[in-house]
C-alpha cells in the first residue's frame, strides 16, 4: 500500500520531467526513422529488412535506455535528501524498505512509460505496415528488463551517495564504462592483456549492456556476425535458446542483486 | 507523554546526547534549547524512530523501536527545512494523508484554519508558496492527521520575524490540546510559546524548568530596549549610563539596549521619564542564548534539572 503510493507519486513527478519525455521522444523519432528507412528493404527483401530496423532500435535503446534509467535513479534518493524531501517522508509512518521498494517502482515504472509512448508509436507505424507485432513487444520486453536492471544499479549509487550531483557522476561514469566495456571496448582489453576466451565470454554476460545486446541479437535472428567473437562462441556454446536464457538470466541478476545491495545500503544508513 | 530513559547517542566517536531523562506530560508545550549542533534534531531523529539510540524512550504509549513506523503515526513534524516536492499543494496534502491513512478532510480544515483553504492555494505548486505558507501546509498536515504529539524542529528557522509570530500565534490556538516540543535556538520563541524549557548543551540535559526558572538560575533578567529617534540615540544613551538602576547599555542607530541591576525596570521607566528622554518605544528582549548556557555551565548544580518535568 505505502510502495504503491511512493510509486504513484514518483511517476507522476517523473511524467513532469523533461527526461520522460525526452526520452520517450528519441524512441518516437528514432523508431519511425528507422522504420521508414526499413521500408524500401521491406519491398525488396521482405521481413529481414525489419530486423535491421529493430537491431537499430535496439541499437538505440542500448545507448539511451541505461543513461536515462540510471541519471533519473541515481538522482531519486540523493536529491530527495538533498532537498529535506527524504526526510520529511521517512518522518511519516512509513519504513525505509517502503520508500526504497516505492522509489524503485517510481522510477522503473516512468522508464516504462516513456518506453511504451515511443516504442508505442513505432508499434503503430509497424502495424499499419503489416509487420509483425512480436519482435516488437519482445524488444519493449528485453529494454524494460535493462531499464530494470540500471535503475536499480542508480537507485544502489544514490542510496550511497551523501549527494545528487556524486551520485549523477558516478551513475555518468558507470553507463560509460559499461558501453566502453562492450564487446569492442572488452577485445581490445583481452587482447592487450592475453586473457583466456573464456573470461571474455563470461564478462560479455556479465555486463548488462552486452547481455542485452546479446540477448536481442539472438532473439531477432540477426546475423551472428553482429554478435562479435564473444558472442559468438556463446551462441556455439549455449546454442540460441541458451544464449537468450543466459543473458536474460544476467539482467534479472542485476535487477535483484543492485536492489538488493541498494536496499541493504538505505535501510541501514541510521 | 514523552518519556526518555537514560537516552544515549554516538555518531562514531562522537557523543552526540548522553544519559538524557525527561519527562514531558500530555498537553505540555515544551521547548528544547540548544545552540547549532546540542543534539536537538539527533534528539528528534530518536522520537520518530529513525536512529539508533541507547536507553528508552516511549512516546504516547509506544515504545520506540529504530526503524519501526508505528510510532510516527502518533507524530506529527515540521523540519527545519521545508521539503521540496514537485507537487501542487492539494497533491501533497492529498499524498501525505494517505501516507498516513487519514482522510485529506482533517488536514484541509486545519490549513483552513491557519489562513490557507485548499480551495485558494491548493491549486499552487510548493515552490510558488512562501517559505511561511509552506511551514503552515506542513503544520496543517501535522494537526490535522490526528497526531498527539507536535515535534517543530526550529520550524521557523527561514521565516522572517512576521511570519514566525504569525506561525507562533497559529499553534498556540490550533494546538491547544497537543503536547508540543519544540527546538528553538532563539529565546524570544520560547517566550511565546513554551511552558518549559529543557535546555541541552555538551550533549546532556543542562536545564528543565519554566522560563522564570530559568531566567532565576542564569542570573539572566532580560534586556529593556529603548527606541529614539537617530540624532537622539547619543543624549540617550549619555543620560541613561548616569542612572544607578542601569549596570550596562548598549546603544546603535535605532535605540539603546540596557541591563538593569535586579528588578528596576519600572524606575528606569521613571528616569525616562523625570530626564524627558525621547524614547519612542519601550520593550522587553530575552537574554542572548550564549549569556544563558553560559551562566548555566558556570553555575553548575544550581539548575533545576530534575527530569521530573512540569
Amino acid at each position: 500500500m505505502t510502495a504503491r503510493l511512493l510509486a504513484q507519486a514518483g511517476v507522476r513527478e517523473s511524467v513532469r520531467a523533461y527526461w520522460f519525455w525526452l526520452n520517450a521522444g528519441i524512441f518516437v523519432a528514432g523508431g519511425l526513422l528507422l522504420m521508414l528507412f526499413g521500408q524500401v528493404d521491406v519491398s525488396l527483401l521482405g521481413y529481414r529488412s525489419y530486423g535491421r530496423a529493430l537491431a537499430g532500435l535496439m541499437q538505440l535503446a542500448l545507448f539511451v535506455v541505461p543513461l536515462m534509467a540510471l541519471l533519473s535513479s541515481g538522482a531519486a534518493i540523493a536529491g530527495a535528501r538533498e532537498t529535506g524531501a527524504l526526510d520529511y517522508l521517512l518522518a511519516q509512518p512509513v519504513t525505509r524498505e517502503e520508500v526504497f521498494a516505492g522509489k524503485w517502482l517510481g522510477v522503473t515504472g516512468a522508464v516504462v512509460a516513456s518506453l511504451v509512448v515511443g516504442y508505442g508509436a513505432t508499434g503503430a507505424v509497424a502495424a499499419i505496415k503489416g509487420v509483425p507485432a512480436l519482435p516488437i513487444a519482445m524488444l519493449l520486453l528485453f529494454t524494460v528488463v535493462l531499464a530494470a536492471a540500471f535503475v536499480s544499479i542508480g537507485l544502489w549509487v544514490s542510496a550511497l551517495a551523501s549527494t545528487r550531483g556524486r551520485a549523477t557522476s558516478v551513475v555518468f561514469t558507470l553507463w560509460l564504462a559499461f558501453l566502453a566495456l562492450g564487446s569492442l571496448g572488452l577485445m581490445a582489453a583481452f587482447v592487450r592483456w592475453g586473457l583466456p576466451a573464456g573470461v571474455l565470454q563470461v564478462w560479455s554476460l556479465v555486463n548488462p549492456v552486452e547481455a542485452f545486446r546479446l540477448a536481442m541479437i539472438a532473439l531477432l535472428e540477426a546475423d551472428p556476425g553482429l554478435l562479435g567473437p564473444a558472442g559468438a562462441a556463446l551462441l556455439d556454446n549455449l546454442g540460441r535458446v541458451g544464449l537468450i536464457a543466459a543473458a536474460s538470466g544476467s539482467l534479472v541478476a542485476w535487477t535483484a542483486l543492485a536492489y538488493w545491495a541498494g536496499r541493504r545500503a538505505f535501510t541501514s544508513a541510521t | 507523554m514523552i518519556t526518555g530513559v537514560g537516552l544515549g547517542k554516538s555518531y562514531g566517536d562522537q557523543r552526540v546526547l548522553g544519559d538524557l531523562d525527561f519527562h514531558i506530560e500530555a498537553g505540555e508545550r515544551v521547548a528544547l534549547l540548544g545552540l547549532n549542533g546540542a543534539g536537538k534534531t539527533t534528539l528528534f531523529r530518536c522520537l520518530l524512530a529513525l536512529t539508533d539510540f541507547e536507553g528508552e524512550l516511549r512516546v504516547a504509549g509506544e515504545t520506540v523501536t529504530p526503524g519501526r513506523k508505528e510510532v510516527r503515526r502518533k507524530i506529527g513534524y515540521v523540519p527545519q527545512q521545508a521539503p521540496l516536492y514537485d507537487m501542487t499543494l492539494t497533491e501533497f496534502v492529498a499524498f501525505f494523508s494517505a501516507l498516513r491513512d487519514v482522510a485529506m478532510d482533517g488536514p484541509a480544515s486545519t490549513l483552513a484554519a491557519l489562513g490557507m483553504p485548499l480551495e485558494e492555494t491548493g491549486a499552487k505548486a510548493l515552490n510558488e508558496l512562501s517559505g511561511g505558507m509552506v511551514q503552515k501546509a506542513l503544520l496543517g498536515l501535522a494537526l490535522g492527521s490526528g497526531s498527539s504529539v507536535l515535534l517543530l524542529d526550529e520550524p521557523t528557522a527561514n521565516l522572517d520575524p512576521g511570519a514566525r509570530r504569525d506561525l507562533f500565534r497559529r499553534v498556540r490556538e490550533i494546538a491547544a490540546e497537543t503536547t508540543l516540543l519544540f527546538a528553538s535556538h532563539r529565546l524570544d520563541e520560547i517566550e511565546l510559546l513554551a511552558d518549559r524549557v529543557l535546555v541541552l548543551h555538551g550533549g546532556g540535559l543542562a536545564f528543565d524548568g519554566t522560563l522564570e526558572e530559568l531566567w532565576r538560575a542564569t542570573d539572566a533578567a532580560p534586556r529593556l530596549w529603548l527606541s529614539a529617534p537617530a540624532h537622539e540615540v547619543e543624549r540617550v544613551a549619555a543620560e541613561l549610563r548616569e542612572c544607578p538602576v542601569v549596570s550596562d547599555l548598549r546603544a546603535n542607530g535605532a535605540g539603546v539596549e540596557v541591563d538593569v541591576r535586579g528588578d528596576a525596570s519600572l524606575d528606569l521607566l521613571l528616569e525616562v521619564r523625570q530626564r524627558g528622554l525621547p524614547v519612542t518605544e519601550f520593550r522587553t528582549r530575552p537574554p542572548s542564548l550564549e549569556h544563558v548556557l553560559d551562566r548555566l555551565e558556570s553555575h553548575g548544580d544550581a539548575t533545576p534539572v530534575d527530569g521530573g518535568g512540569g
